[in-house]
């Protein structure tokens, strides 16, 4: 089925029942993953999905509906619903699909499909599992179980058509490799976690290497205990980061700060952290996971500083919400099929620093260095942050014994200004949010 | 990961429409010739078990901001999912295409993880009927948008109107109408209609020097749509904003072990968090679960009985069937502190020479089914709220709480509190920000000194996560007070 004309046609449908402007966001993909246990397959899992959201304005009037089935009575259906809910919907001069201005051109993106992952030979998966689970298990004999090693691929195609003149699609691969073991020792049970998500085969880490890596993070957490309440220096290792930047850009969603609901919403052109902290949201990310030509709503993507050497520069928008706070669209519309356009980052990361983390916990002297957090992470509206950590004690600049069941506790905005080393390391793990290893000048840490 | 989190009455209203006459009775999704023929073909390799699941979602969700109607939306998902099973091993495939090849496809797709050559043989299956644990009368995707927008206006109002603080207001109502169909090579042929509303209200208040602060509340459940007669969303809107104001002026929260003392309700994901995820049967067949192997023991303390009830009537967890055909049950979990029973699914209780609790369950057919909780809490003692206050000489008294999240493994759990006051001489004093409770599982359940007679179902809108699956869950607990609590916080000494 050519998808891309089917997208127009529903689009043209619903122009033709009544709709003033009209724009079909079309999903297709086909996936499988393994999970592996004792070097036998546990499941595997295979499928094909598609879907269509198509959104209308009807006279001001703002319409939504999705579905699922592409059969011509469902397509049908699909466009009435969407007009009906607009007729019913209230009028909103804001309501509007991005116009050609807006649209503009699409930079280069690079390849974003990799044939080697389209064409995976169905045992790959199995093969690169078993052999992350073996690797693990020879680690150390402490390595008592694996709650889950895994492996998948998707491949997926989207088309966005607007009567405002959007037509485009593109279709791109990914391919995944985790490893979760559970060490064991004296009763006590400690989980490790690593794993790797790329676009291309070529960029996967091997497999024996993600096994290996998972079981040296959940044999080092062995023997972890309290420590005293008190405030130290804290280190983020690159996972623990980028959940914190992930936390810092969900404050700097255009929408939050339009409604003045976020932290940073006062601070726009100020200077919140030091000259070595630049904090970039880029969809023309080189092989990035969520590189693309366009957004959610067909709008360029693009680089955008979120944080320039320490100073709050941009903050991120769909059409909608830049019409409203009179700003430009920053190709950070984020959607499925299933849903209208949100604001969401693309590839997010934290510029790397000079020093290696090695140097970074040396000079630390004495302090924490948090391998995991447990809670939700920043309040985008106050910045505060507490959050469950786990991690190494370190002690005369080097890594001593495990700490758990301790909390760390802050604020996003003297965080940002406590933030005074950033690594060499930077990495995408597991998603298009990347960091390298921070250290904050001080945190409290609540424990005994 | 597993992690939760959310996102008074009387009045009468002409907004909302007369009930629907009866229910017609649905024609099946699936004809059961065509769900035979699938698990005849999912078997034709000589796997163990198989099993179809149909489902059919249609979701209606409207939100609102900036006093205006945002958007609102309608979909529908349905699809079919083949599972078969051999040994200990599990083959799935779905198609969202419900065309009768694509769904032969997908089920001798699912029928590759069997080794056998195996001829085809016929399987039988016939209609079971399903208990029914809620009453609804009128399909709520048959009730108007604007009826449901118009519950988001009346929110907002009210909202604002209660305190000239409150800045923001965000709110969103959602529901959905989802069938199922689940038939098996034991001969099982199930059906259920399953309703869900929620509406729920973000507000933000703006104090003196930019301080800002978030409220947030919900309600909903398998409810009627005549649920908002009885529960105005007025009063959800009131609370949302009452916590936002409430919290303005909130000093640091003073970090390290302290008495603690939770407000009844919601807090119930203490028990979700720090039991209930380790009592899922595949962290304990797996041996990850540090309540692995403990049957018998005791975990807590004599005060602390934990139940299971997927058969609430009306609650956000509450379930017919679950997601394998099997009815719901009431499970003890723990009682007077002993480790009583675990979670099953089908394939673990199978594994492990049990039988399922009903606590199969799966996010939607793109997913595989896995022991889960339903509404989890804990039984009332016989202490009054009130005294259990006035003997805690300083402490904090958690009042509302954002969510949680456990490490099954070294059991660390932690939960947010959002809405927390210092306790001194057994009242309530100054409210306190960013406090957070973290503790592991049995230690925190053996400090729990005094256990209220104020049982409380939290108002539905909860929402549990497990590996990438969400599925709606109910919790509850009295007023509790546990000692000895690490509190997060920003302040030491």
């Amino acid at each position: 089925m050519d998808y891309q004309k089917l997208a127009k046609r529903i689009v043209q449908r619903a122009e033709k029942k009544g709709a003033r402007q009209a724009e079909a966001f079309l999903e297709v993909g086909r996936q499988s993953s393994v999970r592996v246990r004792d070097g036998q397959i546990e499941d595997l899992t295979q499928s094909t999905s598609k879907g269509v959201g198509l959104r209308v304005i009807v006279k001001d009037r703002l319409g939504f509906a999705f579905t699922s089935d592409f059969e011509p009575a469902g397509l049908e259906r699909l466009v009435d619903q969407a007009v009906k809910l607009a007729e019913a919907a209230a009028p909103s001069k804001l309501n509007g699909l991005p116009g050609k201005k807006d649209l503009g051109r699409y930079a280069d993106t690079g390849a974003l499909f990799d044939p080697a992952v389209a064409n995976l030979p169905g045992d790959w998966k199995v093969k690169a599992a078993l052999e992350a689970e073996k690797a693990g298990r020879e680690v150390d004999p402490r390595i008592a179980t694996f709650n889950a090693v895994g492996a998948g691929d998707f491949v997926s195609e989207v088309y966005v058509a607007s009567s405002e003149g959007m037509s485009g699609g593109y279709s791109g691969t990914y391919v995944y490799l985790y490893a979760m073991p559970v060490a064991s020792e004296a009763g006590q049970l400690q989980k490790g976690y690593w794993l790797d998500y790329k676009r291309f085969l070529a960029d996967l880490e091997d497999p024996a290497s993600i096994g290996r890596e998972a079981s040296r993070r959940a044999v080092r957490m062995l023997g972890a205990r309290r420590v005293k309440t008190q405030q130290v220096p804290v280190l983020f290792d690159p996972l623990v980061a980028a959940s914190f930047i992930g936390g810092l850009a969900d404050a700097a969603d255009g929408n939050a700060v339009h409604q003045k609901a976020s932290v940073l919403a006062a601070h726009h052109g100020k200077r919140l952290a030091g000259a070595h902290v630049t904090l970039v949201d880029d969809g023309l990310l080189p092989r990035g996971l969520s590189t693309a030509p366009f957004d959610g709503e067909g709008v360029p993507t693009r680089r955008t500083p979120i944080l320039e050497k320490g100073v709050l520069q941009n903050f991120l928008y769909d059409a909608y919400t830049a019409r409203k706070a009179k700003a430009r669209p920053t190709g950070n519309a984020t959607r499925g099929y299933s849903s209208l356009p949100g604001i969401g980052t693309s590839n997010l990361y934290l510029e790397p620093g000079a020093k290696s983390p090695e140097d970074l916990i040396r000079e630390t002297g004495r302090g924490f260095y948090v391998t995991s957090l447990l809670g939700h992470g920043a309040d985008p509206v106050s910045g505060e942050l507490s959050a469950g950590a786990n991690g190494l004690w370190i002690e005369n600049g080097e890594l001593t014994h495990a700490v758990q069941e301790v909390t760390v506790a802050g604020n996003l905005l003297t965080m940002l200004q406590d933030l005074d080393g950033v690594a060499n390391d930077l990495q995408f793990r597991g998603g298009s949010t990347g960091a390298p290893t921070v250290r904050f000048r001080q945190l409290t840490l609540s424990g005994e | 990961m597993p992690r939760a989190s959310a996102p008074t009455r009387r009045a009468t209203s002409s907004q909302l429409a007369p009930l629907a006459a009866r229910r017609p009775t649905p024609s099946p999704l699936l004809p059961q010739p065509l769900l035979e023929r699938l698990l005849a073909v999912a078997m034709a390799r000589g796997g163990d078990f198989a099993e179809v699941y149909v489902e059919r979602t249609q979701t209606t969700s409207v939100s609102l901001e900036e006093s205006r109607i945002k958007s609102a939306q309608t979909g529908l998902v349905q699809g079919v999912g083949v599972r078969v099973i051999s040994g200990a091993k599990v083959g799935y495939a779905y198609s969202d295409d419900w065309d009768e090849p694509a769904l032969l496809r997908a089920a001798s797709t699912a029928a590759m993880i069997a080794q056998g050559t195996g001829a085809e043989r016929a399987f039988p299956v016939s209609r079971v009927a399903v208990p029914s644990h809620f009453h609804i009368p009128a399909s709520l995707a048959d009730v108007e948008v604007a009826q449901k927008a118009a519950l988001l206006t009346r929110a907002d109002k009210a909202a604002r109107a209660f305190d000239s603080r409150v800045t923001q207001v965000n709110g969103a109502y959602v529901d959905n109408t989802r069938r199922i169909a689940v038939a098996n090579t034991e001969g099982r042929y199930t059906e259920d209609a399953l309703e869900m509303c929620r509406l729920f209200v973000q507000v933000v208040a703006l104090g003196k020097r930019d301080e800002r602060r978030m409220g947030q509340f919900g309600s909903g459940g398998r409810v009627p749509f005549t649920h908002w007669l009885t529960f105005p969303p007025e009063d959800v809107a009131r609370e949302a904003a009452r916590q936002a104001v409430a919290t303005l002026g909130a000093v640091d929260c003073a970090a390290g072990p302290q008495t603690v003392v939770l407000a009844p309700g919601w807090s119930g994901i203490l028990l979700h968090e720090a039991v209930g995820h380790g009592l899922e049967a595949d962290f304990i067949r797996k041996g990850t679960s540090l309540f692995a192997g403990k049957l018998g023991e005791k975990v807590a303390s004599d005060l602390v009985t934990v139940i299971d009830d997927g058969t609430v009537a009306s609650g956000r967890g509450t379930l017919n069937i679950d997601d394998e055909g099997n009815p719901a049950e009431r499970k003890v979990l723990i009682e007077n502190g002993v480790l009583k029973g675990y979670l099953y699914d089908g394939l673990n209780a199978k594994l492990m020479g049990q039988r399922s609790t009903g606590s199969g369950r799966r996010e939607s057919f793109r997913h595989l089914p896995m022991p889960r909780m339903t509404n989890t809490f804990l039984a009332p003692g016989n202490h009054h709220p009130e005294d259990i206050l006035k003997e805690v000489k300083r402490g904090l008294y958690c009042a509302t709480f954002g969510g949680g999240q456990v490490d099954i493994s070294n059991g660390n759990f932690v939960f947010e509190v959002s809405e927390a006051y210092q306790i001194e001489d057994g009242k309530l004093g100054r409210p306190v920000k960013n406090a957070i409770l973290i503790g592991v599982g049995p230690e925190a359940l053996k400090n729990v000194s005094r256990v209220g007679c104020d049982p409380m179902p939290d108002p539905g809108m909860g929402t549990c996560g497990k590996n990438g699956q969400s599925v709606p869950v109910g919790v509850g607990l009295p007023t509790v007070r546990i000692d000895n609590v690490t509190v997060g916080g920003t302040q030491v000494g």
